[in-house]
């Protein structure tokens, strides 16, 4: 009978394990620096220019000292115009494939378009809203072309929370409204749509957030000039956002100071989705507590 | 035949036989205390309506965003109605490098292949840390851990594209020039592709550290009791075990960076005729002279040229012919990534 | 409780004659025939999988929210088929109350709870809403505990108040007929014997069918005991006679634990 063997740990491969867990901690931290670095350049770039005046004036075309009150207005109108158009489009199409579509094809097709159309870069949407929007139905670069255009972007981000935020209601819930009598449109809407209404608003706030910062849509779309009273609600004017007119004064340069208002409009950005980022953990927080 | 109300004292009040008469029972018509209201009813019949209305809507625009593009795009082959400008074929347009519009040569290959290198080189960043800062958080990192690096991925993901763009013009560039390249400009595919990894790296950890969580514990267990260590445990199985999850994750993050288009206009250089620059440079090593030669990808040439061209021109109508190309290849994407799925579920 | 000896009184309330289910190619209940007696209790026995959680969610539809599902044969309720064309099966659900597995009270407050299902039918009110809440937390035997507490949220009461409050809940739209789907198997003894207690109560004006895969509980609680078995019915009797002198052999070795 052969001896056995002793299967004593290899050295190496301990050595190769501790030297792998480290690296492991290494990557991690070093995209923490990345992230770090990242927002303190921003926010540093950004901060000699910051200071209410900026926040406040009217933007300048030529000379420096130019400001950002008109952009500031127009992303937050922007943004709400389009939430305001794709919240009911996609709460509905998230409704039919979480409570009617059933299990066959045609949630398959369903979802498939969803995640095409969520995947679909922002720059083809732009190509899109400036056929339709701008050009064929005649609104030009508009606050309205940039809003329609710019909801498009987000319907399959909420159609998606809808769809996934509704079928974690618990089905117990659904049977008991069920089995009180309740039409299967008030089961949904007074007891499927409020238990999920808590995540399907995390997700809209993230939605706002990437609405917020987009660019590639609007510049073809909203264009890249902004209306010259303030506050101007009219949905037949051009306007310009944060965002854009942070790629606007970088890439056109005929302001002699474009490279502080770009620090500086980059710095508010910042600031703004840091909040918004905040709220969301708040949100989330609050949610857990509240259903426990 | 027994009545139903005296057979309680010898046979079953209940019977199985199927030929008995259901009871006929005056039942006084009870005037119902709840009913729904007509309106409460119709309500209920035509929401129904409404809601596929929101989802047929979202498949209608996919048609439409298909049929637009096309539509615009045809317009650079055929010779439509309105369109007085030269006439492409499709050979001299999809088969050539040539690009320089003012002389009539529309050869888009320089952007395809700008498109296909940025994005390959933003790949081959940020799959590999990705993955691995998956594997980490799923398996490694203590909560706390967890946590911090869930919410750095979230602001990350967060962050618009003209910001990323901003910081690698005013921050990543300059640094970049000064430290290696003795103050010659950085702008290129090197640059380009670091910070779209950033931007797509997100997307990546977030869909392995699901890959790796949703393994079965008992694959590291078994391993582990065999006397491996952890690290031989994600790296023999763990990895292995999540490949097809793993690598539709890296094929999602490749559809986010294909169709990104603002952060890589701002630092790439662009230049369509990179491939020539790149040749005539010959200063320098090859790989260097790969990243960081000022150079262009379908996207960016769209956001560079879209508002400079003239609408119904040859050119402009190449560009939505483009536009279409990035979509038909992001759909590709979407339908690998089913693809792969299915694989999974098999 | 009925015994052998007093005729029955009261009319039939739910009728099935050569009933068959199918959940896709797959027959679950095979050829029932079986009345139900208004203002009596009727519980459902047998081991797991036999159908009959199955058979009493076809009395109110229910399974038809969630699945596909073919139901051939008669089902009536006072001599209406219930599975007819033009039957509204909402109303239905109205009239045909059921009790869950498990407590499933909605993240609202006690009140909204009960509220809910008259809220559905249009009752504004505050004053009858009120009225109705109450009446249904004294017919439940909730109200004492719960007076002073009703806008608290009901996910913080005890399983055996969840579940009461749901029977209240169910109370509130008024049906004809209760239907209880193994309502204790999440409770401690206490609070199963709490609603045993109240079955006895609320069938002075409700037909109570009660599925349960606990044998003494039907016989405490239960006027008649159907037997069901692998989607079949064996025997149905009266329950003092079922645990006495069953008919059927098989009833016998499932009362007396040889199988099951």
């Amino acid at each position: 009978m052969p001896a056995a063997i002793s299967y004593r740990p290899r050295r190496l491969s301990r050595v190769t394990d501790r030297v792998m867990r480290l690296a492991l901690w290494g990557l991690a931290l070093a995209f923490i620096a990345v992230l770090a670095v990242f927002v303190g350049a921003i926010l540093k770039q950004g901060w000699p220019v910051l200071n209410l005046g900026f926040l406040t004036r009217m933007p300048e075309t030529l000379d420096a000292g130019g400001g950002i009150k008109p952009e500031i207005f127009n992303s937050l109108y922007l943004v709400a115009l389009s939430l305001a158009i794709s919240l009911p489009i996609g709460l509905g199409a998230g409704i039919y494939m979480a409570e009617y579509a059933g299990q066959g094809r045609i949630l398959r097709f369903l979802r498939l378009c969803i995640e095409t159309l969520a995947a679909t870069p922002s720059i083809v949407l732009a190509l899109f809203g400036m056929i339709v929007f701008v050009q064929m139905m005649g609104w030009s670069f508009s606050i309205r072309s940039g809003a329609v255009t710019l909801a498009l972007l987000n319907i399959p981000v909420i159609t998606r929370v809808t769809e996934v935020s509704l079928l974690a209601v618990p089905r117990e819930l659904k049977e008991a409204s069920y089995g009180l009598g309740a039409t299967r449109l008030q089961t949904i809407l007074k007891v499927a749509l409020p238990y999920a209404a808590t995540g399907i608003l995390t997700g809209l706030v993230l939605t706002a957030g990437r609405a917020f910062g987009e660019s590639a849509i609007l510049v073809f779309t909203a264009g890249t000039n902004t209306s010259q009273t303030f506050p101007d609600f009219r949905l037949t004017v051009p306007g310009e956002t944060l965002s854009v007119h942070l790629w606007y004064v970088t890439s056109d340069g005929t302001l002699p100071d474009a490279r502080e208002i770009a620090a500086g409009t980059a710095a508010v950005m910042i600031v703004v989705l840091l909040v918004l980022n905040l709220s969301v953990r708040f949100l989330d927080r609050f949610i857990r507590r509240r259903t426990r | 035949m027994p009545d139903a109300s005296d057979t309680l004292l010898d046979a079953p009040p209940c019977a199985s036989d199927p030929t008995r008469e259901s009871p006929v029972v005056e039942s006084l018509p009870k005037e119902p205390a709840f009913r729904h209201s007509r309106l409460q009813r119709l309500a209920d019949r035509w929401s129904h309506l409404l809601f596929l209305t929101c989802g047929l809507l979202v498949v209608a625009l996919i048609g439409g965003i298909l049929y637009f593009l096309a539509a615009r795009g045809a317009g650079a082959f055929l010779p439509l109605a309105g369109n007085t400008d030269k006439v492409l074929t499709l050979k001299e347009v999809f088969l050539s490098a040539d690009w320089d519009p003012n002389s009539g040569k529309f050869g888009i290959l320089p952007f395809i292949a700008g498109s296909l290198s940025v994005t390959g080189l933003a790949l081959l960043l940020a799959a590999p840390t990705g993955i691995l800062t998956g594997v980490f958080i799923a398996k490694l990192a203590p909560g706390w851990m967890k946590t911090l690096m869930r919410q750095v991925m979230d602001l990350l993901v967060g962050i618009p594209s003209v910001v990323y763009g901003i910081f690698g013009l005013m921050v990543v560039l300059p640094w970049v020039s000064g430290k290696w390249l003795s103050d010659s400009p950085a702008a290129g595919f090197a640059v380009s592709a670091a910070i779209l990894a950033v931007m797509i790296v997100p997307t990546i950890v977030s869909l392995s550290t699901d890959a790796f969580e949703s393994l079965p514990l008992a694959l590291e267990e078994g391993s582990q009791a065999l006397g491996s260590t952890r690290w031989q445990a994600i790296w023999h199985v763990l990895i292995p075990a999540a490949r097809p999850r793993l690598l539709t994750a890296t094929v999602l993050g490749l559809g986010r960076a294909i169709g990104e288009a603002m952060a890589i206009q701002m630092v790439i250089g662009n230049n369509p005729q990179w491939i020539a620059l790149m040749r005539g440079a010959t200063d320098q090593t090859p790989v260097l002279r790969f990243l960081f030669t000022p150079a262009a990808t379908l996207t960016t040439e769209l956001v560079q040229e879209l508002p400079n061209t003239a609408a119904g021109s040859t050119w402009n109508n190449l560009l939505f012919a483009m536009g279409l190309l990035l979509y038909l290849m992001t759909m590709g994407i979407i339908l690998a990534t089913r693809r792969l799925g299915r694989q999974r579920n098999a | 409780m009925l015994s052998p000896q007093t005729p029955e009184t009261k009319p039939v309330k739910l009728s099935v004659r050569n009933m068959d289910f199918r959940y896709g190619e797959k027959k679950v209940l095979d050829g029932l025939s079986l009345d139900i007696h208004a203002e009596r209790v009727t519980a459902i026995i047998g081991p797991s999988g036999c159908g009959k959680s199955t058979f009493l969610k076809c009395f109110n539809r229910i399974h038809e929210v969630s699945s596909a599902v073919k139901v051939s044969g008669d089902m009536q309720i006072d001599g209406v088929d219930i599975y007819r064309g033009g039957i509204d099966e909402v109303d239905l659900r109205r009239r045909v109350g059921m009790v869950f597995q498990k407590p499933n009270p909605f993240p609202k407050s006690i009140y909204e709870n009960v509220a809910f299902g008259p809220r559905l039918f249009g009752v504004k009110d505050r004053a009858t809403l009120d009225g109705i809440v109450e009446d249904a937390l004294r017919k439940s035997a909730l109200w004492d505990e719960v007076k002073d507490r009703l806008k608290e949220s009901a996910t913080g009461m005890s399983g055996g108040q969840q579940q009461r409050l749901c029977i209240a809940r169910a109370l509130a739209v008024n049906p004809e007929v209760l239907l209880m789907d193994e309502p204790c198997s999440a409770l401690d003894p206490i609070a199963t014997a709490k609603i045993e207690e109240l079955i006895g109560e609320l069938k002075e004006n409700l037909t109570i069918v009660i599925v349960t895969h606990n044998m003494q509980q039907a016989a405490r609680v239960s006027d008649y005991t159907a037997f069901f078995w692998l989607g079949k019915l064996i025997e149905m009797d009266l329950t003092e006679r079922i645990f006495t002198t069953p008919r059927e052999r098989m009833t016998e070795d499932y009362l007396t634990g040889r199988f099951g």
